[in-house]
Order: structure tokens, then C-alpha cells, then sequence
């Protein structure tokens, strides 16, 4: 043996050998000191080690949120001294009033707990979401296998309870005992698992993108019809969030909002530089024809626009092997179904009508 | 002005295929490999895949839906035979074996009908050449005189671990006078030494690839004729041969050895590729030693500026198609642990540096993937008393194989640990390269790398019943050869 090799030396182990023995699942190892072989079927033996995201840039104090922590603190204690003042008095008057006044505010306080614990997810899973989505994007970049396995099993986990995915995921759950690179599989598993989605969220887009159109041109009161552009915006953004599976609650739903807007206000000067000429001469034919139709297609327009900025938000992968919906091929469908009229809304799919599998 | 002919016929072929494919969308994708490289398997399990309908999830329009039927169609050159697709899947998947050396060109067609991302019904033809690795090395002989060519095979031929195989040669060589008067019987002679010599070099325990003129070594239907009998001669003066002498003949048979045989051979099958996959068989030179492994890399490198990158563009569609996508492939990748694939891939990529580089200044799209056509392993983990686990693939090894003191008969089965490849290329490639031994110079039992040939896999069915073959990774290189022409 030569010494400067300092890497370990081939060797085979014959399966018929006595001495060698070969794992089957399921059965007890045996002890001793023989030769062990261990059938990989997947690769379980691989440590996935996944990299801690970095701390987000916010760090230290921020006055904002001590106002808020003391402030909510303050109504919290100001509203349980008037609840403990409340029952004492109930008891003072009467027994049987004080035990339904403790009650319910015991019911009040549990359900105020759970209602927490559920913002505190909906908020957890907006965030894990974003975070998904970064580092699908690394993964794209870096293509290393054992991660992309991981960030894989967390998607299969978040959309575990879409079950019109049930064939898409036992599709990817299948790929998995081969050997498929790191970006490949996050490409693999975007196309697998956001296929359905992504088509489902343009039918969604482009219905309300439509509803609002239609609305707005019908519609005399203007104040109707920004009440109701408002009230379409934020069904159709937690239609969308629901539909990714980030069921967010009250407060997440703030937030998406917000993160949706910076979105919008981030990426419209870039959106505009290639479609503002197109969208303004649109409009501008429109207003010709009639002011209310072209007031109708604006609204509709920003209604769009504002969901393909929810969707950027919301959707847990970046878009690589699929093609991002376009402002236009979106407002194309809102223009076909304007011109036939209301009558001709897009049947919901029928993947969302399909029953649930139980 | 011979060149400036070739160009004008390239340019004028390159046109009027250019209408065809006008109306007809192909792409001719070029296998390149050198011989052993495994180029006759990945056309049998790309066919295979695309007109059966295999298991290729990257590969989108598959995997999608999009492909409606590929099928084969006759083939454009009536010349060339057809590659015989039906016998080498026979052989694969009935008798479990690797097909033969390929002894001569032959070519299969094969048309995929595909709807478009945007919906139309569309075809795409698929043009695949199959031949010989050797003829492959004759290909930098295009741009090489008689002289230069000489010269450099004798250098060769006096490096180690050559020198020792090539002793008969050199031998007879130094009765040789270049300027003395032509002789048939000591061309003859000094042809048969080199062939000697070159298919010497060749054995597996040597791996040697850089072995010009490849007809030598895989005739064709060109054996003991005048192109094929000459050598390199020990040359002191410079400047035009004396008329008559053995220099004046060898010098005219090499000269028409360039024009009979490589220039049509470039001109049909490699001038006009659009897309190119690069086979590599990296573990054969490994297992024989850095000397083969170095050789590895002044072959790939030649061959690899013989020919035309850059970005497509309509002039250049026009005149003189160029390869826009090269895919290079470390092929037999089944035969280490997919752990190790990364370190395989970082190895070809050091090989094929500098035309890499090259290829990609041109603006030409290059990836590196560790592949095999065909599986024939399955992966275990081995415990070896408390703490050692090793990373082995499960096979059963060709009759013949020996590892670590082991022969194998070619029916049992066994779990293969090849040794392991370093993270760094720079242990195997760098100037301190000789640290490790291969065959060449050391028994079988004591080389630090030991990649056993493993007899093709008993197969499985799909759902439809249909043999699939496995692989690793064909269906990445189809999607970075073809996708993009299928959207």
C-alpha cells in the first residue's frame, strides 16, 4: 500500500458471504461485529441539516412596539380590574348571578387565549411562507440536495391539508427515492404542487379583477364603488392567502395587507414601465366610449394588479419553472369576460368543487 | 485554399438545410464521447425513455404531459446504416448485457410530437449519430501537418508510462531514414508497431485516450488500405521531403488519410450539431492512474476546440450552425454513491476547464452533471464492526472484476465501496498528482480506486406495463438538451 493516499480504500462485501449481513426492515439486529449492509430505498440515512435562517435585520428596541406592548398592557389590567369589580359586585347582589358573571368571563378569557395562539400561528405561518420562499430561491442558486429534501418535506407539510393536492404530492413523494439534484427538485416540486394553485389563484384574480370592472361601470354612486373596489380587495387577498394555505388570522391578515401594499408600491414603478402605455391606451379607448367603462376597466385593472401582488406575497415558492401570471394575459380574460357580460363569470374550477377526500 | 473550399460547401450545406428546417423544426444532437464513454448506451436509454414513455420527472414536457408520441422515423442520409436501436435494448434489458465496442457510424431519427406551452400541435425531429470514440481523436488531426503530428506522437510516445509499450516500435523506428527511398514492406511494418502500440496503450489497466489516428485502432471498412498505412517518422530537418523518399510517402498517405477519411467524417456528422453532450468516462482513467487521467484531459481538450460554440443566430443559422448548449456528462455515474456525485462533477469540470471557458466566452450554455443512462446499482450503507460505515452502491459486478484481492463470476452480487473521491479535484489533478495509484502502476489489490463495471439491472415495470429503464440524471441532460425546444 502506497502511504501518501490518505482516503480510505475500496472494498466489496459479497451477499452471500456468511459473515455479511443484510438489513431488512422490520427485522431485530442481531448483535456482533459482522459485516452490516443497509438497502437505502431513499435516502433516510442522509443527515439533513437545515441552515438557521439569519436573525431579520430589526434588532434592539423599537419605541413603536414598547408603545404598543405598554398601551395593550395598560387596556388588558384596566379591563380586568373592571371585570373583577363586575363580578364582585354580581356576588354582592346575588350568588347565583356572581357564578354566571365568573363563568363567563372565564369562557371570555380562554377563548381570548385561544384566539391568540391562533393569531400567533396564522402570523408564524406568514412568516415561514416568506421564509420558504427565500430559501427555495437560495436553493435554486445553490443546488444542494439534502436541503432541497428538507424545504421539500415543508412544503408537502403545508399544503398536507389541500386535497385536491393529494395526487401532486404522492407524484413528488415518489420522485424521492431517486437521485434529482437540489434546484431540480425545488423546480420539480414548484411544478407539482403550484400547477393547481397558481390556476386556481388567476381564475380568482380575474374574477374579481371582472366583478369590480363590472361594478364600477353599472354602478351611479361613487361611494359604492369604493366601498365595494375596498371590499373586493380584501376578500380576494384572503381568498388568495387561504387558497397558498397560509391561513392567516386577524392580525396576519393586517400584516399580508401591508406586505402586499409595500409589494405593489415596490414593484408597480417596475410594472408600469412596461405596461402603463398599453394599460393607458386600454383606458383611454375605454373613457372614449364611455367615462363609466373606462373608470369600470381602471378599477378593474388595479383590482388585478393587486392580486398579482398578493400573489408574490403569499405563494411559499418563487416562480422558476412556471411563468408568473402577467398583468396582461390577466387582463385580456377581464376584458373577454367584461365585453360578454356578467353572465359569463368563470365557473369556479372544478378542482375547488371536487368533494374532499376524506 | 483548400480550407476556404471546405467552408464554402459547409456554408452551402448548412443552407439549404437551413430551409428544411424551416418547415421542419430538428435539431441534431451531437454524442460525443471518447471510445468507452458509454455513448451507444445513453442513445439506447434516451430513445427508450422518449418513445416508451420513461420515468423523467425533470424533464418537463415529459413529465407534464406535453409529448404526445415520439416515435422513430427512416433517417435523412441513406448511406449511413441505421443505429440498430431494437438489438442493443434486446441485449440490455434480455441477456443483461452492455452493447459491444460500436465498430462503425450509424444514425437514428427520431420525431416527438409535443403541443407548445401556448397550445399548438408542433414536431420536433430528433437527429442522433452513433460511431466509434476512436474516430472522435481523428478530429484535431484536421488542423495538424504530417510534421507537427509526428512530432507530438513521438513526444507522447516517450512519456511515461508509454515508453515501455511503444519499446518495439522505437525500435524499429530508429532503422528508419526519412530521406532514404520509400519502401512498402517498412511502412508496412512501422504501421503495425504504432497500431500495436496505440491499442497497448489502450488496455483498461492503462486507459490511455489521447491514441490519434483513431482509425488505426477501429478500421471500418477501411483496413489495409494505403490511408491507413503510415506512422510518424523521426524527422531532424525541416522543410518539403526529398521526392521519393519514405517522409514523401508517409507524409501523402497522411495527407490523404486527412482528406478521405476526417474531413467527410466532420464535415457529415460534427459541422452541423446544434446541440452537444459531452460523454466522459472519468472513472475508467481514475482507476487507471493520474497518467490516464491527464491524458483524459489533453484528449477532451482538443477534441472539445474542434468544435463550433456560440450563441445561435440567424447568420449564423445560415452559413454556420453552432452548438449553443454543451452538456458534459460524467457518465457510469451508478457506479459510486450519489454522495459522491458532486466531487464526480467538480472533477470534469476541472478536466474540461479551459474549454469550458472557451465555450462559454462564445456565449454558449455549459452544465456538468455526474449521469448514468442506465442503472445498474442500488445504494447500501455498509457497518463495518463499531464505528466504519462506508457509502456503497449494490451490483452485481461483469465476470472478471477484481477488487480488493476479490474476482467476481458475473452472478453474484455485492456491495461496492470504490474508494473515495477526494472534495478538492486538485488531489487527483493537480502537478503533485502522482500520490495516488491506479492499475497502471500498482496490482489490482493495492489501487487507491477501484469502479467495477456492473452488469446492466434486472427491470421493472411502470404502470403500463412498459419496461422503464432507470437512470440518474437523464432526465436533467434531456431537459438542458432539448426543453428549451420543446416550450
Amino acid at each position: 500500500m502506497n502511504k501518501t493516499w490518505r482516503h480510505r480504500p475500496p472494498a466489496a462485501f459479497r451477499l452471500d458471504d456468511d459473515r455479511v449481513v443484510v438489513d431488512r426492515p422490520g427485522e431485530a439486529r442481531s448483535a456482533g461485529n459482522l459485516v452490516r449492509i443497509k438497502p437505502e430505498t431513499e435516502f433516510d440515512a442522509l443527515a439533513i441539516t437545515v441552515q438557521e435562517q439569519a436573525q431579520s435585520s430589526r434588532r434592539g428596541l423599537h419605541w413603536g412596539t414598547l408603545f404598543w406592548t405598554g398601551l395593550g398592557g395598560l387596556i388588558l389590567l384596566a379591563a380586568g380590574v373592571a371585570v373583577a369589580d363586575l363580578i364582585t359586585d354580581l356576588f354582592s347582589r346575588n350568588r347565583e348571578l356572581g357564578a354566571l358573571g365568573l363563568a363567563l368571563a372565564v369562557l371570555a378569557a380562554v377563548s381570548l387565549v385561544v384566539i391568540a395562539v391562533r393569531e400567533i400561528a396564522g402570523l408564524m405561518r406568514l412568516t415561514t411562507v416568506e421564509k420558504l420562499r427565500q430559501r427555495a430561491t437560495d436553493m435554486i442558486a445553490g443546488d444542494d440536495r439534502a436541503e432541497a429534501r428538507a424545504l421539500v418535506q415543508e412544503l408537502l407539510e403545508l399544503t398536507r391539508r389541500m386535497p385536491h393536492l393529494a395526487r401532486s404530492r404522492v407524484n413528488l413523494e415518489g420522485h424521492f427515492g431517486e437521485i434529482i439534484d437540489g434546484a431540480d427538485l425545488v423546480r420539480l416540486a414548484e411544478r407539482e404542487l403550484m400547477t393547481p394553485l397558481d390556476q386556481q389563484a388567476r381564475a380568482l384574480v380575474s374574477a374579481a379583477a371582472t366583478r369590480v370592472s363590472v361594478v364600477t361601470a353599472l354602478n351611479p354612486r361613487a361611494i359604492i364603488d369604493m366601498l365595494f373596489v375596498l371590499a373586493s380587495a380584501l376578500v380576494l387577498v384572503r381568498r388568495l392567502a387561504f387558497l397558498y394555505g397560509v391561513r392567516p388570522g386577524a392580525l396576519g391578515f393586517g400584516r399580508l395587507i401591508r406586505h402586499v401594499v409595500i409589494h405593489l408600491a415596490m414593484t408597480g414603478g417596475l410594472a408600469t414601465s412596461d405596461n402603463l402605455i398599453q394599460q393607458m391606451l386600454g383606458h383611454g379607448i375605454a373613457a372614449k366610449l364611455s367615462a363609466r367603462l373606462g373608470e369600470g376597466v381602471l378599477n378593474g385593472l388595479l383590482t388585478a394588479r393587486l392580486g398579482l401582488a398578493a400573489i408574490d406575497v403569499i405563494r411559499p415558492m418563487p416562480f422558476a419553472a412556471l411563468p408568473r401570471p402577467t398583468l396582461r394575459d390577466l387582463m385580456s380574460e377581464v376584458l373577454r369576460g367584461f365585453g360578454d357580460g356578467d353572465e359569463r363569470q368563470r365557473s369556479p374550477e372544478p378542482n375547488l368543487a371536487m368533494p374532499e377526500v376524506p | 485554399m483548400d480550407e476556404f473550399l471546405e467552408q464554402i460547401r459547409l456554408a452551402t450545406q448548412a443552407l439549404a438545410e437551413f430551409g428544411v428546417h424551416l418547415f421542419n423544426p430538428t435539431i441534431r444532437l451531437g454524442v460525443t464521447g471518447l471510445s468507452h464513454a458509454g455513448k451507444t448506451v445513453f442513445i439506447t436509454a434516451l430513445v427508450h425513455g422518449l418513445t416508451r414513455g420513461g420515468r423523467f420527472p425533470i424533464f418537463e414536457a415529459m413529465a407534464t404531459g406535453r409529448i404526445a408520441r415520439a416515435y422513430l422515423a427512416p433517417q435523412p442520409d441513406d448511406a449511413v446504416p441505421r443505429f440498430d436501436y431494437e438489438a442493443h435494448i434486446n441485449a440490455l434489458v434480455g441477456s443483461r448485457l452492455w452493447p459491444a465496442s460500436t465498430r462503425q457510424i450509424s444514425e437514428l431519427r427520431v420525431v416527438i410530437e409535443y403541443q407548445s406551452l401556448n397550445g399548438y400541435q408542433r414536431t420536433l425531429t430528433l437527429d442522433i449519430v452513433d460511431y466509434p470514440g476512436e474516430w472522435l481523436l481523428d478530429l484535431p488531426l484536421l488542423t495538424k501537418t504530417y510534421e507537427e503530428w509526428a512530432s507530438e506522437s513521438l513526444r507522447l510516445s516517450r512519456q511515461r508510462p508509454r515508453a515501455d509499450l511503444a519499446k518495439d516500435w522505437h525500435l524499429h523506428l530508429a532503422t528508419l531514414k526519412p530521406e532514404g527511398a520509400e519502401d512498402e514492406q517498412e511502412a508496412l511494418t512501422a504501421s503495425r508497431l504504432f497500431t500495436e502500440y496505440l491499442s497497448a496503450c489502450r488496455e483498461k489497466s492503462y486507459a490511455m485516450s489521447l491514441l490519434p489516428p483513431g482509425r488505426f485502432l477501429m478500421p471500418g471498412d477501411l483496413a489495409n488500405t494505403p490511408a491507413l498505412t503510415f506512422a510518424p517518422l523521426e524527422l531532424s530537418s525541416e522543410g518539403p521531403p526529398p521526392a521519393g523518399s519514405l517522409w514523401a510517402m508517409m507524409r501523402r498517405r497522411y495527407e490523404s488519410y486527412r482528406t478521405v477519411v476526417v474531413r467527410p467524417f466532420f464535415r457529415d456528422h460534427f459541422a452541423r450539431l446544434d446541440r452537444q453532450i459531452v460523454l466522459v468516462d472519468a472513472l475508467a482513467a481514475i482507476n487507471a492512474g493520474p497518467d490516464a487521467l491527464a491524458d483524459l484531459e489533453h484528449a477532451l481538450d482538443q477534441v472539445l476546440n474542434c468544435f463550433q460554440t456560440g450563441r445561435r443566430t440567424l447568420l449564423s443559422a445560415l452559413l454556420r450552425p453552432r452548438i449553443d448548449k454543451i452538456l458534459l456528462a460524467a457518465t457510469k455515474a451508478d457506479h459510486l454513491h450519489h454522495t459522491s456525485h458532486d466531487r464526480l462533477e467538480a472533477i470534469l469540470r476541472r478536466l474540461t476547464k479551459d474549454a469550458t471557458a472557451k465555450a462559454e466566452l462564445t456565449g454558449s450554455h455549459v452544465d456538468v452533471i455526474a449521469l448514468a443512462a442506465v442503472r445498474a446499482t442500488r445504494e447500501a450503507t455498509v457497518r463495518r464492526g463499531r464505528q466504519q460505515q462506508l457509502p456503497c452502491v449494490l451490483g452485481v459486478p461483469v465476470a472478471g472484476e477484481t477488487i480488493a484481492g476479490e474476482t467476481f463470476d458475473g452472478e453474484t452480487e455485492a456491495a461496492i465501496f470504490p474508494g473515495d473521491l477526494p472534495d478538492d479535484p486538485k488531489e487527483l489533478l493537480g502537478d503533485d498528482k502522482s500520490n495516488f495509484q491506479g492499475l497502471a502502476t500498482a496490482s489490482p489489490k493495492n489501487a487507491d480506486f477501484r469502479f467495477l463495471r456492473v452488469r446492466p439491472p434486472v427491470l421493472e415495470l411502470t404502470e403500463n406495463g412498459i419496461l422503464a429503464l432507470p437512470h440518474i440524471r437523464l432526465d436533467r441532460a434531456l431537459q438542458f438538451l432539448i426543453g428549451d425546444r420543446l416550450a
